[in-house]
């Protein structure tokens, strides 16, 4: 164990080395003899799938050759090298000459799925698609209307495959948008070299325009030679701003209206937080434009992890790649139902020689990390282990609103009492929670990417709506731990204001698992509207209120000076109401703000109700 | 007019609470030279008045013609620039703001402040004083790096411009910038003074005032002067001739206070906790510091809570005033004073 701290540096970096760390030199050695026909057949795997890779065989063989000689000599400093190396060399054969190198290599490629048989995706959607296209293309041609399906969902659940291999299927032709390579602004801009600009929408619009005029010429050439026609879309052009969307829409919609070929639109739903930004459009928009011109929808649900699993197995048996159970079911789960995403990372692991021997060896430590939405529920400790990064996860993203409801809603575990007596440190019984449903509070905060600042106004506004109406040393608890974090975001210097720094992160973690933690009794769950801080509300006519009443003061006593402001608020300002040079009541309708303000003169006017005589009795003095 | 205005005494001769205080400035002043100066006492017992006499001794009526501007300071801190919006008064011979109103960003208001000072030094003809002086108010509230700031630019440009800074407590206010100073301390004004220069204002107003009467106000306004003279004045207005046993309005915003003790106190739930946050965003939007919100939200709970939880709460609410300070959203602590008063312990 004492050898532990640096190679669990090793395992970030590599990600694969922790429980071969954690048992020391000699297991090192022990577990070598597994590992080597591992890297023999990675190595022959290699040599047979291309002979013209010189460069990349021999740097196989120098990652080998350094391995087998530092191996027995079970120098830690030589270990990380020799990961280290391998690591970088993943990385260079998947992603730099990768893309240069032919792209058959490409396992997403080499199995994309040519028959129906072999779709990932859920049998109901693939008939429900298929009878939707056998029905068109069985259909009498002079019918307008109703020739367009769209098809929604998630980024690689399977919506162009299931196209492509239901046409094949059918034997019919697949009439694709080929994108031309843009020209762009730039290059037109510097130099006249022939190369026009055209916008990527204009193009679209143009071939859509294309499609409209050769369906109608259709009948008379193809239809003759029996040939079936699908047309799909599958790029549709970002558009930013209202103008430019409007103008794709009226295409699409144009399109929908008009075509009389099955046109398939594959639209991918992004999350809501990553579009936010751009400004560009969001895909529900569009999707309800289309509906609306007379579209059928067909929305695909992420693939589930079990298709996923299937999937990877065949690849693994036609790769001829020994993985491990664990590695799939972990690939499959952190990929989110992205099949495409599955498929890649699988491939990522059967480069590094060692992946599945060392995650044979540690499938018991290697449960902690997971993704956010699993579908298989285990039972997992949420300690280290949840920190560690998974090497083939992909990032989830959340709003602002999903995270913010996970720290309200505070889902914890039903069942407490299992490892209480475990637990080297027993808490008291009154700190004691039982674990939480969800990622470490500071992931879903870096997952949602709002400000801290933000973060916490939310909460502090919505916290006391969750909490149950008795628990009132909860509100405390809660309340104390926000007045923490917002010293601790007003500590920490505001000069890097993009880059987070550490104070602003202590201080989300502190209002997040404040918030957790106090509401220890949480209130029987409904619905809850989540309200925009009014104390942002209040901060906006503080100042404008603030900026009046100096300039009030300041007419009434020109000469004398100003006093500081805590004085006129709270002396002045409430006899003046009496004293008042002129018109209390003007005056205080003349606030932009008028929620203190009225309360409290309503019921000061109450209480002396012949104010309003008296003001003009001393009007001069 | 106000009568607090009107009655000002605006030469140094006419001081009558701090007579003796007033005759030390006319000295200092008539020599050569003045140093920076440091006033500090209790709010209301008229450190602004002799700061605005001392002035009109040194510059002459020159001194009283004042605008106020929304001036926006421009800042280069090397990363980038901060704008900053400040509030001032400003004549031919002085400045006067209140440097605390720009938050955190305090200090660089101070330095560049004085800066800028220095740099349009006034040319005087006839070989008057050529420095100006800068009034800053509330020093007391500047952040700790602002006033090392201070402590720094003082020294630097002290050939251009002095300083006459006024706070509540010299305990804020760090001892490199009070040595750098002559210490004025303030008084309140006794009672009695109190009820002199109100019977002095019924005489100038022709008003008669029963016996008691005065000094029925002057007990009431807690040896503030000017809210005394603002008492004094709403009293007229509400009814005159005075009857033996008139008293002030109370002022609204401790009313709203009190009922918010009252509130807390008689429920404890969520729920209360957050009908009472929107009575604090009330007194927030009217501009009430919350310093003065939870000092007087203390007087009202230590007035009806038991005895044995009166050191209890008084310590939650040092804790809080202190937090307060550090953070920057007032709200936050305010409620966290407040919240303890909910838990069930305290009850039982």
């Amino acid at each position: 164990m004492g050898k532990r701290p640096p190679v669990v540096l090793l395992s970030s970096s590599s990600g694969e080395d922790d429980g071969g760390g954690r048992r020391g030199p000699s297991a090192r050695r022990s577990r070598t003899p597994a590992s080597a026909p591992a890297r023999a057949r990675a190595q022959s795997q290699e040599a047979s799938g291309s002979r013209k890779k010189p460069r990349r065989e021999s740097s196989v063989g120098r990652g080998r050759r350094r391995a087998s000689a530092t191996a027995p000599s079970d120098s830690l400093k030589a270990e990380f090298d020799m990961l280290s190396e391998d690591f970088s060399e993943c990385f260079d054969d998947l992603g730099m000459s990768g893309s240069i190198r032919k792209t058959k290599e490409l396992w997403v490629e080499k199995y994309t799925p040519h028959s129906l048989a072999e779709l990932a995706v859920h049998k109901k959607k693939v008939e429900d698609v298929k009878k939707w296209l056998e029905e068109k293309l069985t259909a009498p041609k002079k019918t307008v209307g109703g020739w367009s399906l769209v098809l929604t969902g998630h980024t690689g659940v399977g919506k162009s495959a299931t196209v492509k291999a239901i046409a094949a299927d059918l034997g019919a032709d697949l009439c694709e948008w080929t994108t031309p390579v843009p020209t762009l602004w730039a290059e037109h801009v510097h130099a006249n070299s022939g190369l026009r600009y055209i916008s990527k929408l204009e193009e679209f619009e143009n071939f859509v325009e294309k499609i409209r005029k050769y369906a109608m010429l259709r009948p008379t050439s193809t239809t003759s030679q029996g040939k079936l026609f699908i047309v799909l879309i599958d790029d549709i052009p970002v558009t930013s701003g209202n103008a430019a969307f409007a103008r794709l829409g009226k295409c699409l919609t144009g399109l929908i209206r008009s075509t009389q070929v099955p046109t398939v639109i594959s639209l991918t739903h992004y999350h809501k937080s990553e579009s936010n930004n751009t400004a560009t459009w969001n895909s529900e928009d569009l999707e309800s434009l289309l509906q609306d011109a007379g579209a059928h929808k067909i929305s695909f649900n992420p693939v589930t992890t079990n298709s996923i699993k299937k999937i990877l197995i065949r690849i693994c048996k036609e790769e001829r790649y020994n993985a491990s159970q664990e590695l799939l079911h972990q690939i499959a789960i952190s990929s989110g139902g992205d099949i495409r995403h599955a498929i890649m990372s699988l491939q990522y692991y059967s480069l590094d020689p060692r992946g599945h021997c060392s995650s044979l060896a540690t499938n018991t430590t290697r449960a902690g990390s997971r993704c956010g939405n699993s579908l298989v529920p285990r039972r997992e400790n949420y300690g280290l282990s949840s920190a560690l990064p998974s090497p083939c996860g992909r990032d989830e993203t959340l709003t602002l609103f999903h995270a913010l409801g996970k720290f309200l809603h505070n889902k914890r575990e039903i069942n407490c009492d299992v490892d209480i007596d475990l637990d080297p440190f027993p808490l008291k019984e009154n700190l004691r929670r039982n674990s939480l449903k969800m990622d470490v509070p500071e992931k879903i905060l870096s997952q949602a990417h709002g400000k801290v600042r933000t973060v916490v106004d939310f909460l502090y506004e919505n916290v006391l709506d969750f909490i149950d109406n008795e628990a009132v040393d909860d509100a405390w608890a809660v309340v104390s731990y926000l007045s923490e974090a917002d010293c601790l975001l007003t500590g920490s210097p505001i000069v890097s204001y993009n880059s987070e720094n550490m104070g602003q992160l202590i201080a989300a973690s502190v209002a997040a698992r404040g918030v957790l933690f106090g509401n220890a009794h949480v209130a029987s769950s409904r619905w809850h509207t989540i309200r925009s801080p009014k104390l942002w509300q209040t901060e906006q006519s503080f100042r404008s209120n603030k900026d009046q009443i100096l300039k009030e003061r300041f007419d009434c006593s020109s000469s004398c000076g100003s006093c500081s402001f805590s004085d006129i608020v709270t002396e002045f300002r409430p006899l003046e109401r009496w004293i008042g040079p002129r018109n209390a009541g003007s005056r205080i309708s003349s606030l932009p703000h008028g929620v203190g303000g009225s309360v409290l003169v309503g019921r000061l006017d109450a209480d002396g109700s012949n104010s309003e005589d008296d003001d003009n009795v001393i009007e001069e003095c | 007019m106000l009568w607090v205005d009107k009655y000002r005494p605006k030469t140094l001769d006419k001081v009558t609470v701090h007579d003796q205080v007033a005759q030390n400035l006319r000295k200092l002043v008539s020599e050569q030279d003045c140093p920076h100066l440091l006033f500090y006492g209790p709010s209301g017992s008229g450190k602004k008045t002799l700061i605005l006499a001392l002035i009109k001794q040194m510059f002459g009526a020159g001194a009283e013609k004042v605008r106020m501007e929304n001036k926006t300071w421009k800042i280069d801190t090397g990363t980038r620039t901060l704008e900053i919006e400040l509030a001032m008064l400003s004549s031919a011979h002085h400045v006067e703001m209140n440097p605390s109103d720009a938050g955190f960003q305090d200090r660089y208001v101070v330095q560049e402040v004085i800066k800028e000072m220095a740099k349009n030094r006034p040319i005087d003809a006839k070989g008057k004083r050529a420095f100006k002086v800068l009034v800053l108010n509330e020093v007391d509230k500047l952040s700790r790096e602002a006033q090392h700031s201070l402590r720094r630019t003082m020294e630097k440009y002290s050939a251009s411009c002095r300083l006459i800074l006024c706070c509540n407590s010299s305990s804020k206010v760090t001892e490199a910038v009070r040595s750098r100073c002559l210490n004025v301390r303030v008084n309140a004004p006794t009672e009695d003074q109190i009820v002199q220069v109100l019977e002095f204002i019924g005489k100038k107003e022709n008003l008669h005032l029963p016996a008691g009467f005065a000094t029925r106000i002057a007990a009431q306004s807690n040896r503030n002067l000017r809210r005394a003279i603002l008492f004094f004045e709403t009293c007229k207005v509400q009814q005159y001739p005075f009857t033996s046993n008139q008293v002030a309005p109370p002022l609204d915003w401790e009313q709203y206070v009190s009922e918010i003790a009252t509130d807390i106190l008689t429920e404890q739930s969520p729920k209360r906790l957050y009908a009472v946050r929107q009575k604090l965003y009330e007194l927030l939007v009217n501009c009430i510091p919350p310093e003065s919100i939870l000092k007087k939200l203390l007087t009202e709970l230590l007035r009806k809570l038991d005895a044995d939880l009166k050191h209890e709460i008084c310590h939650w609410a040092a804790h809080y005033e202190h937090k307060m300070r550090l953070g920057s959203k007032a709200i936050f602590h305010l409620e966290g004073m407040l919240s303890p008063l909910l838990s069930s312990a305290y009850y039982s």
